[in-house]
């Protein structure tokens, strides 16, 4: 019984792809075998399994450190889409297409300012919409999506996203809507302090004429009614939460340079294994600065423990403190399991790829690598299972 | 390039986009750089780049918002108008990282849109 299923699992870092129209997705063959009387009808599906991976972020879309960091995992540079409207929020590379969910917003500036709305507020967002385009590209279809602009604060005519093979879609309210929620392979919560927050705003404000540290700090305390009415409920759904806090490791730092950050990874998740220290579900704490590692102020310190948020069981893994030499990351590295690396040294090799990215010193920049490793083994497991069902289902 | 240089434009500030309004009068002759004066003229036109367009925009929001909220700090209004100047700032911001990022070196832009072509073509082996 010879029926072949053709199938080619595509590695994420090859450069041919089956190009397949979305038109016509299955291709039916017709081959008659000189034995027997019976013709077998050979099906070839041209289609490509879709993962949709949520991430929940505060400040802006798409640009974003933790984006060019997890499409540089899969492969290639993401850029805005060519050829189209230069304040685009959408970024393509070769396998990954990342959405700005900001792009669903039923009210522009205008229209917020005059129902005296947040962009938090669910009320400016379409998310039957959203729920129709994520639910299209996921099944293959490409949609036009509208594009919100930021520079003039107006909803611009809609742009062709054709659907990848990872959609990323990030924003303000990526778990909000049930229906969106479920379609989700898998979702990343960014948690930032109030503390690292407003260091951070500082930073990125203090260079622009007109703000003063009463204007940030009004900014932050005036959304923050809304920020936890409705952004900060969707921790409790996410796979992954990367919390940023400040550090333990000097008393009194307000500065928000060395930060402490959290990977909290959620247990039982299908395709995905949380990463450990040394024994899996226990509680280790760790430094790994002494004999063998030199480092300087104010060093390194792991945390791993098991733990529970919002009912359900997680795993944490915690760093505080900063790295500062190539050896301290390797070192990790190697003492860190289940990262999901195809070769010794991937996460350093990452790292320092993007070393003048923010945070690619700290747990920030380790954390977002890891996810986005995670991510790329969870692709890789999804296409390899529907490959492997749809050749039983062949066989039967 | 020469006539870049000869005209001593410096392309160094931000808010400067020359455009170049070439009168050729036939034959070009970019071989004889003495005969330069006949051929090309520069004119450089002021353009207001988005860059500054946007920090207007935020000091104005910041304005506004502070205004405001001196009524009333606990409106939906004076919430909206904090809003947006966050909205402001995270956009002036993401032009400032592409600006820093982007602009440098147009030969790299295009080479990035345009790898086929001869002046971009690179051969590893």
């Amino acid at each position: 019984m010879a029926v072949s299923t053709i199938y080619s699992t595509q590695a994420l870092n090859s450069t041919h792809f089956l190009t397949s129209s979305s038109s016509s997705k299955q291709v039916f063959l017709y081959r008659r075998q000189p034995q027997t009387n019976r013709r077998f009808n050979t099906l070839i599906t041209c289609s490509q399994e879709t993962i949709v991976i949520g991430l929940a972020a505060d400040s802006g879309c798409g640009k974003s450190t933790f984006m060019r960091r997890l499409t540089s995992v899969f492969g290639g540079a993401a850029k805005p889409p060519k050829g189209g409207n230069p304040d685009s929020n959408t970024l393509i590379s070769d396998t990954t297409t990342v959405i700005c969910l900001d792009d669903y917003h039923s009210l522009d500036r205008y229209g917020r300012k005059e129902q005296k709305v947040t962009a938090l507020d669910p009320r400016a967002n379409d998310f039957d919409l959203m729920y129709e385009q994520v639910k299209a590209l996921k099944s293959g279809v490409a949609v036009e999506k509208p594009i919100y602009n930021h520079v003039t604060g107006l909803l611009d005519p809609p742009e062709l996203i054709q659907p990848p093979k990872i959609l990323v879609i990030e924003g303000l309210h990526p778990m909000f809507d049930e229906r969106v929620r479920d379609l989700l392979d898998f979702s990343i919560y960014l948690d930032i302090s109030n503390e690292v927050k407003f260091a951070w705003k500082i930073q990125r404000d203090m260079a622009e004429r007109g703000h003063s540290l009463e204007s940030i700090k009004a900014s932050i305390e005036a959304r923050k009614p809304d920020f936890d009415a409705f952004i900060d409920p969707q921790k409790q759904y996410a796979d992954a939460v990367i919390e940023v806090l400040p550090t333990q490791l000097i008393p009194d730092d307000n500065e928000g340079k060395v930060l402490r950050v959290r990977l909290i990874m959620k247990e039982g998740v299908k395709y995905f294994s949380p990463v450990y220290l040394f024994d899996e579900g226990s509680t280790i704490s760790w430094i790994p600065c002494g004999r063998k590692l030199t480092c300087s102020y104010p060093g390194i310190k792991f945390n791993y423990e098991p733990d529970s948020y919002f009912d359900h069981e997680v795993s944490v893994l915690e760093m505080d403190g900063q790295f500062d030499r190539l050896d301290e990351l390797i070192y990790v590295e190697s003492h860190l399991s289940n990262l999901s690396t195809k070769f010794y040294g991937e996460v350093t090799q990452q790292m320092l790829k993007h070393a003048d990215f923010p945070g690619s010193n700290n747990g920030t920049g380790l954390f977002q690598t890891i996810v986005g490793l995670k991510i790329r083994d969870l692709y890789e497991q999804l296409i390899a299972n529907k490959a492997t069902a749809r050749a039983e289902a062949a066989k039967a | 390039m020469t006539t870049i240089a000869a005209s001593g434009l410096s392309v160094a500030t931000p808010r400067v986009v020359v455009v170049p309004t070439v009168r050729v009068s036939a034959p070009v002759r970019l071989n004889y750089p003495w005969k330069l004066g006949s051929m090309n003229r520069m004119v450089v036109v002021v353009k207001a780049t988005s860059e500054g367009g946007i920090s207007d925009k935020v000091e104005k929001s910041i304005q506004e918002a502070k205004e405001t909220c001196a009524d009333d700090p606990v409106s939906g209004e004076c919430v909206a108008a904090w809003d947006e100047v966050e909205e402001l700032s995270a956009a002036a911001s993401h032009a400032r990282d592409k600006k820093k990022a982007g602009g440098s070196d147009p030969l790299e832009e295009y080479c990035n849109d345009n790898p086929e072509t001869d002046e971009c073509r690179t051969y590893d082996n």
